[in-house]
């Protein structure tokens, strides 16, 4: 029998091998996947929407994406952050079709519905004459909403209602602590919008690759050696790799060079927001990159001299699915709010001549993100699967005095957080718990 | 008020000779890229070059500016170009190798002179073709761009560039060519 006839739910269970690396090929780009991954990830897991250094105002809105669904994030004018689906409740037709604004209600272009900043329906135009005689039920007709929280001024949305799922920490889990130092280690701001493009990639692609691939980066990436930014092509060897239960990341070390890469300026803020073992990790950080399952990802890009300071340029990267070979890529430059003006300046321009649409790591990315796509939507209808091997580092011994959470292994060559990113989303699509 | 009066140019307009220069100029620059030669493209910038591509948004008419001058998908000097020249002689650089087809149309050239003595601003608008692999697609990048040219030593050369570009979402898997 050819797997094209068998159910897709009955195909995972019998090819996705994730404890001993085995991922068959065709998951990249299968649309009934695709179609699981909607409903039961992008439908009820915890997905990054905005930073609240986005939403100080009252009143400020961006409309972001879960899944494929459009959303409004706003700052209400009762100072709380909410996320709306960017439905009218009368027809459907979206609120607002801008990215950003500040408003005290959104009113329905095709109708005139109108809805407060907070979700409250507040009428519509001739309502005693089109709904006689008391007008529409304000209750009933509220925007649908999402559950909402925020950690280390990263703010996530589930569709999940209260006690349906894990609360936003929980999701989180081991994850969090390596959070506080990217984005929590101080006062953090996303300086100007996104930038935004469409690649033709599964969004999972990335996401893996920011969780637990740093191999891939002495061959894609090798110019960086060739043209003499790094010492050496294996920059991305040395540090540590972080099975953190469907998240992951790699942080790169730099023990042969003592002393901390960021700003000394900053150093009083760093130490009063982490705890002693995170700052000590901080300080010996060169490059540090991850993925919040299951599609945030984020990175201090390898330090690299410029104008005689070391500088990094942070990211943040949202891969939002647009179908099973499609994606759309939305990136973040994330500063220290307090920072001196060189190390915002210099790395603004790192990020985006690195990691960018632009990017000199990025473009050549896209370009593999692109084939393997391309490859995968060939092998969905082999009758023989197409293993892929993700075996690297699957009998390594963890580190046992390793201050911080998770599964942690010396060195960054390893694919566990890879094994473990498909573990968790294996178990999400066919609803099995872990 | 005779007939010929109105073909004479106001005072601040730039000379025809001026004009064409800077056409030919801008014309022969984009070929150079469309034919790769990158070694002789980089040599057209000024050492003091600015080469900004910021970021469009979606906004309702009243909010603000569309573009984003704070967030790039480019923010070059020449010391960044000419890495990115030197990235694309290396036999890694996979975003590019093989090489897209790429084929830039300018058009609607406007002129003004300045901002300095020597310098002579031009916009024009920029439809970029490019196509790579076989599956018969392709993507347009389309933009204004605009240009500071200075005369340095009796040559032209490109002191500024800034290239705005006509979507807020990129059709483009990356920007792995120069606009």
């Amino acid at each position: 029998m050819t797997h094209v006839a068998i159910n897709v739910e009955e195909r995972l269970r019998a090819t996705v091998r994730p404890e001993t690396g085995e991922i068959p090929l065709f998951t990249y780009a299968d649309p009934e996947v695709y179609k699981l991954e909607l409903e039961r990830i992008f439908g009820r897991v915890w997905l990054f929407v905005a930073h609240e250094s986005e939403l100080e105002e009252e009143g400020a809105f961006v409309v972001r994406q879960m899944g494929e669904q459009s959303v409004i994030v706003a700052r209400g004018d009762d100072g709380e952050i909410r996320v709306f689906l960017n439905a009218c409740r009368h027809r459907g037709m979206k609120l607002t079709c801008e990215d950003r604004g500040v408003t005290s209600y959104w009113r329905c272009p095709y109708h005139g519905f109108t809805f407060a900043n907070h979700g409250n329906f507040m009428g519509t135009p001739f309502e005693r004459a089109a709904y006689p005689p008391d007008g529409l039920d304000r209750e009933r007709l509220r925007l649908i909403e999402a559950r909402c929280d925020s950690y280390a001024g990263l703010i996530f949305a589930t569709w999940t209602r209260e006690g349906e799922g894990p609360s936003l920490p929980d999701f989180l889990g081991d994850m969090r602590w390596y959070l506080d130092i990217f984005a929590g280690r101080a006062r953090m701001e996303l300086l100007g919008e996104a930038q935004r493009w469409v690649v033709p990639s599964s969004w999972r692609l990335p996401s893996e690759n920011f969780a637990s691939d740093a191999y891939h980066t002495a061959t894609a990436h090798a110019f960086l050696s060739r043209l003499g930014l790094v010492r050496s092509v294996d920059f991305g060897k040395d540090g540590y790799h972080v099975d953190a239960g469907g998240h992951g990341l790699g942080m790169g070390v730099h023990d042969d060079d003592p002393g901390s890469y960021f700003p000394d300026e900053l150093e009083a803020e760093y130490r009063s927001r982490l705890d002693d073992d995170q700052l000590a990790l901080l300080h010996r950080i060169k490059n540090f990159h991850g993925n919040v399952f299951p599609n945030l990802s984020f990175l201090i890009p390898n330090f690299i001299p410029v104008d005689g300071r070391l500088v990094t340029g942070m990211m943040l990267r949202v891969w939002q699915p647009m179908g099973p070979d499609r994606m759309q890529a939305w990136s973040w430059f994330l500063v220290e709010k307090d920072a001196p003006e060189w190390w915002k300046t210099l790395g603004r321009r790192m990020y985006v001549q690195t990691f960018s649409s632009g990017g000199m790591f990025d473009q050549d990315d896209t370009e593999v993100w692109e084939a393997q796509t391309a490859v995968a939507v060939a092998a969905r209808s082999r009758s023989d699967e197409v293993m892929l091997d993700y075996t690297m580092g699957l009998d390594a011994e963890p580190l046992t005095d390793f201050p911080g959470p998770g599964t942690v292994y010396a060195g960054k060559f390893s694919e566990a957080a890879g094994r473990s990113y498909y573990r968790r989303w294996l178990d999400l699509l066919l609803e099995e718990g872990r | 008020m005779s007939a010929g009066s109105i073909w004479v140019l106001p005072a601040e307009a730039v000379s025809p000779a001026a004009r064409l220069a800077a056409e030919d100029f801008l014309i022969a620059e984009a070929a150079m890229l469309d034919e790769r030669r990158f070694d002789e493209w980089i040599e057209l910038f000024t050492d003091d070059v600015e080469y900004i591509v910021p970021v469009r948004t979606i906004r309702r008419v009243g909010n603000g500016s569309d573009i984003d001058w704070e967030s790039r998908h480019y923010d070059d000097n020449k010391a960044s170009l000419s890495l990115r020249v030197r990235r694309l002689s290396t036999d890694v650089a996979w975003s590019e190798d093989p090489p897209s087809f790429t084929r830039r149309v300018l058009g609607n050239f406007r002129y003004t002179p300045g901002p300095a003595a020597t310098e002579l601003t031009v916009k024009t608008n920029l439809l970029l073709f490019r196509s790579r692999g076989t599956t018969g697609d392709h993507d347009l990048i389309a933009g204004e761009r605009t240009d500071v040219l200075r005369l340095v030593e009796g040559e032209l050369k490109i002191a500024k560039r800034h290239v705005v570009l006509d979507q807020a979402m990129l059709g483009t898997k990356n920007l792995g060519v120069f606009l």
